[in-house]
């Protein structure tokens, strides 16, 4: 089998085949791998045109020796899916270089099938699947195309051949996909291709960082909120909390997962579906203050962030139970407070600053209220776009630019506290979020990226002090889109002068959002909650496979009667089934329809064999001529026609 | 593991014989004899699918499974195409043929397709030969087998195959059919003896080509006579077939003898009688062929060519 020579024709179109199911590897692979297959393809292609056959052993050794050990230089492992799919890939490109016969093709197509698997392993969108079909589709004709021994169909009808195999596998593909069990844990452990840089905010904080980050819009995460839905000022969500200053940058201090502060809650709970985006960071979003969590291996830092051992590398739901205020009964810890106290390095105008103005106002809560208002009232100004700071940034800041996004303030605020010893941090977030109003979940973007102060007041606890509220209130009422400018280069402002595009980009969302939550994440709780809409009591893993299997049986019976079907579909016409069920009651009653006999003459004869029928047969048989041969408007129709045959039972016997 | 392959397909080849018996032609082939199995490709495919499906599971990407389960989804709807591609095809063929030893022996097969559905691809296998041809949908097809015959003699055929490996490779089906086939191998025709009635008769043989108009008579239709040897106007006036004789035909019958050829071993008496019989033949002559307690009386035509055939093919040959 499958010792013929290939043609040119079966060589373009496998070529062409390979190219497609590369293309969704695109982005994973390094650039050389594409280009050594297209080239491959290329080279084989002219010579099939040249009547040649395939080039001799030793290069083909050569060129596989010379890629393979690139590929090991560049991964250091063949396994993993980029490592695997670029040696896939290589693979089928030299394949294509050595194809003969037939069988070189066969191989080509299945190592085409397992790469386009591979892009979906870690792909998530659905366009990426369609594409991933649509491949395979081609593929499958392609092989039509190969395998047909005697003319081969063209390519219309390979691939409506190919189309309708692809038809009838899907019902038994969507029972498989729902009912298959799935496993909790994988079976082995998958090698982690961090191949995706970090995105989002980061863990250190120069000024610029935010108002960059803010230019973006892409999703930073989406919310559910169970209960009510905070109010605006209060939807403040929590990420790396920063309290290292060197003058410049402000940074995390890695200071280990150790148990924080006991707070007491005050004020309403919030209980919220967090839908991360894979960041490449350990932090999960929470608002402000999380109280319980279900993330397994999360737990909070001393600041209160919630972190997870590893970074995010695949969208995850943590569902968590959150309190916008808090009060702390015990004292700040002499670590924590050392840490929070350190005055700023350099910056000497700030620290001029903050002495006189903490001498003017010795309590706590009137120096904070101080400083604020002198954000209010002095000239500074909210921008997405300000001037670039040198290393005292502080200094620059507060007293020559006048020009910040919310991380100068932020900073600028904390180098004032620290300088007046009351223990100060910035802490990063997201602020605001906007309501999708075609499913029920907040979407917040890069955009809505803040940042924002606590300071620890003796006796009350960590406070949330934002300082952009005092220069921009709007920013914290509305959102940043509203209080920035209006020639402010902000790519949702453009989307906010075009509702229908913004309706469209939020409606496409919520799909993508449902096809997340509704495929994506489909796992064994919702086969479990499938099961239970199918009304089966106490659903596990062993009913599960039961309703598997009886399914499989269902949907064979079906494919079976289908593909049969096809053989000699039904009569269409409604008349003409019932009477050739006239006919085979007849037939059964002793008096098959001779092949000849048109309708009056088969009632004449069994009417004359059967005296008894010959009513009712000369009646009906009348009925079906008047429908096949009179005009439409006569006494009966087909459905009268069919009711009557349906009536009709002749016995065996007169 | 190929012999144990063959001789589990041995093994099913004597149950089909058992279950089925003789079957007669034509005949429709129904569900309950296609039997199939995955190619070698097939194999390659399957090992590839639950590579498949062990990613998706590992990765727990529900896109991986999907695709996994659509693509083993669609190897499983091959598997009913490639069952449906031989279902209710109807096969027909003549059981008798004949052949000179050295060359092939032609079975014309008349496939039947009745269906909606082109039969694409359809091989024929029959002993060492086999062939292959496709079945439009309502139409007729002929697939011609050419099986290799070395030695002269009589072979009998219990049982041929209709496989399919249509659509994509994957699967192949097939069935047996339990026809009888019969191959006359008459002995390959050589000789240099001269036919007995130009060496008897010398130059007589142009005036008896020209009594070739000489109407004698009608004598009843066989099938093989010359078409323009039929007595259309009989035909026509609602008559049965009749054939016009000659005189030159009737009078002059050739007797192509065992015992003219003295000296020659077996082997070369009917490789020269076999010769003779295609010159005679060729020449619309009648003849007859007397061998040792044989004799078939003289006549002309494709039936009686084959009855001649047949009688040297299977001379000293138990014919049972």
């Amino acid at each position: 089998m499958g010792n013929e020579r290939i043609t040119y024709a079966n060589l373009l179109g496998i070529s062409a085949c390979v190219g497609l199911a590369l293309i969704a590897h695109l982005s994973a692979l390094p650039l050389w791998v594409p280009v050594v297959v297209v080239v491959c393809a290329l080279i084989r292609l002219s010579m099939a045109r040249k009547g040649r056959g395939a080039p001799p052993r030793s290069v083909l050794l050569t060129v596989a020796g010379l890629s393979v050990a690139l590929l090991f230089l560049r991964f250091h492992t063949f396994n993993g899916i980029a490592a695997g799919t670029a040696l896939l890939s290589l693979m089928a490109g030299l394949k294509l270089l050595e194809t003969q016969t037939k069988r070189d093709i066969y191989i080509i197509t299945l190592i085409i099938y397992f790469v386009s698997l591979a892009a979906l392993l870690e792909g998530d969108s659905f366009f990426t699947l369609a594409y991933l079909i649509g491949v395979c589709w081609i593929t499958t004709a392609t092989l039509l195309r190969l395998t047909s021994a005697v003319p081969a169909p063209d390519w219309r009808r390979s691939a409506r051949y190919g189309g309708r195999v692809l038809l009838q596998a899907l019902p038994l593909a969507l029972v498989l996909w729902l009912l298959f069990p799935r496993f909790a844990a994988p079976l082995w452990q998958i090698p982690s291709d961090s191949r995706t840089a970090p995105s989002g905010l980061s863990d250190t904080m120069s000024p610029g960082d935010i108002s960059h980050l803010a230019l973006s819009d892409e999703v930073a995460f989406r919310v559910r909120y169970a209960t009510a839905v905070p109010p605006p000022q209060e939807r403040y969500w929590r990420g790396p909390v920063l309290d290292e200053f060197d003058g410049h940058t402000w940074r995390r201090a890695y200071s280990g997962y150790y148990k924080p502060a006991t707070l007491q809650p005050q004020g309403p709970a919030y209980k919220y579906t967090v839908m991360m985006e894979p960041h490449q960071h350990n932090w999960i979003f929470t608002l402000d203050w999380p109280a319980s969590w279900d993330l397994q291996r999360g737990a909070l830092s001393n600041d209160y962030t919630l972190m997870q051992p590893y970074a995010l590398s695949r969208a995850i739901d943590v569902t968590a139970t959150s309190y916008t205020h808090v009060q702390s009964g015990e004292a700040l810890s002499a670590e924590m407070r050392r840490r929070n106290t350190r005055p700023p390095p350099r910056n000497p105008r700030t620290l001029q600053l903050a002495q006189q103005m903490r001498s003017a106002h010795p309590g706590d809560m009137d120096y904070v209220r101080a400083v604020l208002d002198m954000f209010a009232q002095q000239p500074f100004y909210y921008t997405l776009n300000p001037p670039k700071l040198a290393d005292d940034s502080v200094d620059e800041f507060l007293f020559d630019t006048k020009r910040g996004f919310c991380g100068h303030y932020a900073s600028a605020f904390a180098a004032l506290m620290r300088a007046a010893h009351i223990p100060a941090r910035v802490v990063t977030g997201y602020h605001g979020g906007t309501q999708n109003p075609y499913a029920d979940y907040w979407i917040l973007r890069q955009s809505e990226a803040h940042a924002w102060n606590e300071v620890w007041i003796d006796g009350r606890g960590w406070i949330r002090v934002d300082p952009t509220s005092a220069i921009a209130p709007q920013r914290v009422e509305m959102g940043v889109a509203d209080t920035v400018n209006a020639d402010e280069p902000l790519v949702s402002r453009w989307s906010r002068n075009r509702p229908w595009f913004a309706g469209l980009r939020l409606r496409l969302d919520a799909l993508r959002e449902m096809w997340r939550e509704r495929i994506l994440d489909y796992n064994q709780d919702s086969q479990r909650d499938l099961l239970e809409m199918l009304k089966i009591p106490e659903p596990d893993g062993q009913k599960l496979v039961m309703v598997l299997a009886v399914a499989i049986v269902l949907v064979f019976c079906w494919l079976t009667w289908q593909v049969r079907r096809e053989l000699n579909p039904p009569l269409k016409d409604h008349a003409a089934r019932a009477y050739a069920q006239l006919c085979a009651k007849l037939a059964a009653a002793g008096i098959p329809r001779l092949p000849h006999e048109g309708a009056e003459a088969y009632a004449l004869r069994v009417a004359r064999l059967r005296p008894d029928l010959a009513n009712r047969v000369t009646a009906l048989c009348r009925q079906y001529s008047f429908l096949r041969y009179a005009a439409p408007s006569t006494s009966v129709t087909a459905g009268q026609f069919q009711a009557a045959v349906r009536a009709f039972r002749p016995k065996a016997t007169a | 593991m190929v012999s144990l392959r063959q001789a589990a397909i041995n093994q099913l080849r004597a149950r089909v014989i058992r279950r089925h018996g003789r079957d007669s032609l034509p005949i429709s082939i129904n569900r309950r004899r296609i039997y199939i199995l995955p190619t070698r490709f097939g194999f390659m495919l399957g090992a590839i699918l639950a590579a498949m499906l062990i990613a998706g599971l590992n990765y727990n990407s529900n896109l991986g499974l999907a695709f996994a389960f659509l693509m083993s989804s669609m190897a499983l709807v091959t598997m009913h195409h490639c069952n449906r591609n031989l279902l209710r095809l109807s096969v027909d063929v003549t059981p008798e043929v004949d052949a000179f030893a050295g060359s092939e022996a032609l079975f014309e097969f008349a496939l039947r397709n009745d269906s909606n559905m082109d039969r694409r691809d359809v091989e024929i296998r029959c002993l060492s030969g086999a062939g292959l041809g496709s079945v439009p949908a309502h139409e007729n097809a002929s697939i011609a087998v050419a099986v290799p015959v070395k030695r002269r003699g009589v072979t009998r055929i219990s049982q041929f195959e209709l496989r399919t490996r249509y659509p994509f490779g994957w699967f192949y089906s097939w069935t047996y059919v339990q026809g009888s086939l019969t191959i006359y191998t008459a002995p390959a025709p050589d000789g240099s003896r001269i036919l007995p009635s130009v060496g008897a008769q010398g130059n007589a043989t142009h005036s008896e080509v020209r009594g070739d108009e000489d109407f004698s008579g009608l004598r009843a239709y066989e099938p093989g006579v010359p078409l323009k040897h039929m007595a259309w106007k009989v035909l026509a006036r609602g008559g049965e077939a009749a054939v016009r004789s000659y005189s030159s035909l009737a009078a002059q019958p050739e007797w192509l003898e065992w015992s003219l050829l003295v000296g020659l071993d077996v082997e070369a008496r009917l490789s020269q009688l076999c010769l003779w019989v295609l010159e005679s033949e060729a020449a619309h002559r009648p003849y007859g062929l007397r061998l040792p307690g044989r004799e078939i009386a003289p006549s002309g035509g494709a039936a009686h060519r084959f009855a001649c055939l047949r009688a040297l093919a299977s001379y000293g040959i138990d014919e049972s």
